[in-house]
């Protein structure tokens, strides 16, 4: 009844994981607890394990309850972003970008957009600059939620209320984002040189509303969170980052600035208008999980201080360069372009080489998640699995990014 | 250690002075990619030894490989490897031509860790072997995919999808 049950081939990245194994043991390293002759077993999590947050797909070596070595897999969402790049115009790539990153989309399209204006010598108009800013650091509050929410609820039961609290104050600003550009999640909204509507009638006040009334909301998260025992416990010392892992492996983002290292592309590569706005770099010094939720709880308060500044300080003006129509077309000059952007993530990279036609000819993404993602085997390996999950959590992947 | 990022500002043009006087004789050229890019040219074989003294600078210290792209030039491959100083602030690319028909280069692994991956994803998309790397599978597209989707002369067949 049951025969067409069989145990799979295993695959490569399993493969790999036995080998390691047999390597350890020949090697004298593996653990024969008890006489017995291994110890050592090999588990997939994932790819639709409900603690990976999307498609990742981890092959944890355990021994006992310790994870001896982790393989990640990565792929299962791959949508050939970079092919599709070669056949569309610059124009009509936009909205693909939105599905690379999509907790982020409004980053991501900004990354892209913002390569190509570099390369083809464009002007953004001032008041879409703003505009761009204030959607931006919207999104940024939103994917923070999300990040925080669901890291917490894979903690502890209490998490579980966390992540609807969150998710509800998420829902305001999706609500904005909605009445703006039509659209909750895939916003299709940058245009070269500006931004595709301006502000509706109302939208400004309506966001000042959220504006003030989402510190208490923050207040009362870190009240749930901060001085609890077990959340404490679980997230402090754990899943340690050192200054050296960053620089090795390029992490970026709070990840990054949560083990003391003030890199926030807005300062140090300044792009758009925050040179002329007034913010912190949030930074923390242990680098434990304790401190990734941190910053990304005060970066929550920074950006909030960025938006009430660009709503003060918004610009009457056009949003689209020239006429009312967005240039469709665009011939940027032979050259190659990198920009990076501060995601909510990290470094949002999108390099572009131009041949002079209408497609770009070589476009490639760098996707933070994905340069975080390769720490895994190093950060996870020597904990218990239960902490495995809760550092996994901690890391902020989106796997739409990775793959993309 | 507390890691300052800027420490030690330089403009593109100083950044181009530094490679061209310290590194001149293993590179093939040096050039400013507007509007912000230092670009080198490096052969093959000289490619290792360039990267590690590239990150032992004292000065300019290109600490962090950013990302590794593959390109096919039609002509030849090229592999794009983005490197980053926290001292300066500042990245420059190494660009390495490598023929089609013996489409290898060394591995930078050891010298920057984060180029394991993007390396991985370098061989997956454009199929440029590096020589040295310890794990050298593929790594978005599936185990038995077959050709390099990123060359320019792919051609999607359909017996190569058979689960299709």
């Amino acid at each position: 009844m049951y025969d067409h049950f069989e145990t799979p081939e295993p695959d490569e990245a399993v493969k790999l994981a036995l080998r390691r194994i047999d390597e350890a043991t020949a090697r004298g390293e593996g653990s024969d607890l008890g006489g017995l002759e291994f110890n050592e077993v090999v588990v997939n999590m994932g790819p639709q394990h409900p603690s990976t947050h999307g498609v990742l797909r981890l092959v944890v070596t355990l021994d006992g309850e310790l994870v001896k070595d982790v393989i990640p897999v990565i792929g299962y969402l791959h949508r050939c972003k970079e092919k599709l790049a070669e056949r569309r115009t610059y124009f009509q790539y936009i909205p693909i970008v939105d599905r690379t990153e999509y907790l982020a989309s409004i980053n991501c399209e900004w990354a892209y957009v913002m390569a190509v204006e570099k390369l083809a010598g464009m002007q953004v108009t001032r008041r879409a600059e703003f505009i761009r800013v204030i959607t931006g650091e919207l999104m940024r509050i939103a994917s923070h939620l999300v990040a925080v929410g669901t890291f917490t609820a894979d903690l502890s039961p209490l998490g579980t209320a966390m992540v609807f609290y969150m998710f509800r104050d998420r829902e305001i600003i999706l609500d904005l984002m909605e009445e703006l550009t039509g659209a909750r999640m895939m916003f299709n909204y940058y245009r070269f040189g500006g931004v595709r509507y301006d502000l509706p009638d109302g939208w400004v006040e309506r966001c000042r509303d959220f504006l003030k009334m989402f510190p208490k909301q923050i207040k009362e998260y870190e009240a749930l969170v901060d001085t609890n025992a077990v959340f404490l416990q679980r997230t402090q010392g754990k899943g340690v980052i050192t200054q050296q892992d960053v620089v090795d492996y390029g992490i970026t983002g709070p990840n990054a600035r949560a083990s003391g290292i003030d890199l926030d592309l807005r300062r140090h590569r300044p792009y758009s208008v925050y040179p002329e706005l007034d913010f912190d770099i949030i930074t923390a010094q242990h680098g434990d999980i304790f401190d990734r939720y941190r910053c990304r709880m005060d970066e929550m308060r920074e950006s909030l201080k960025i938006v009430e500044q660009c709503l003060d300080m918004l610009p009457n003006g056009p949003v689209q360069l020239g006429s009312l129509r967005a240039p469709y077309v665009i011939t940027p000059p032979p050259g190659s372009v990198y920009v990076g952007q501060e995601n909510p993530r990290g470094e949002y990279g999108t390099y572009i080489e131009s041949d002079g036609s209408r497609y770009p000819y070589r476009l490639k993404f760098r996707d933070p998640c994905f340069c975080n993602l390769q720490l895994f085997p190093k950060l996870l390996s020597g904990n218990k699995i239960a902490d495995a999950v809760a550092i996994s959590g901690s890391i902020d992947l989106v796997l739409g990014g990775i793959d993309r | 250690m507390g890691l300052v990022v800027g420490s030690n500002p330089m403009s593109m043009d100083a950044i181009a002075m530094v490679l061209v006087e310290r590194f001149g004789a293993d590179l093939e050229d040096v050039r400013i990619q507007e509007p912000d890019t230092v670009v080198a040219r490096v052969a093959r074989e000289k490619l290792r030894d360039v990267a590690a003294r590239l990150k032992a600078d004292p000065e300019v210290g290109y600490e962090t490989l950013n990302w590794v792209a593959g390109v096919d030039r039609r002509t030849a491959l090229e592999s794009v490897y983005h490197v980053y100083s926290w001292k300066t602030n500042t990245w420059i690319e190494l660009h390495v031509t490598v023929p089609k028909a013996k489409a290898e280069v060394d591995t930078v692994c050891d010298i920057w860790p984060a180029a394991d991956w993007h390396e991985r994803e370098a061989w997956d998309m454009v199929g440029i072997r590096f020589i040295g790397h310890p794990d050298l599978r593929r790594i978005l597209l599936k185990d038995d995919f077959v050709g390099h989707p990123l060359r320019k002369d792919y051609v999607d067949l359909a017996e190569n999808h058979p689960h299709v």
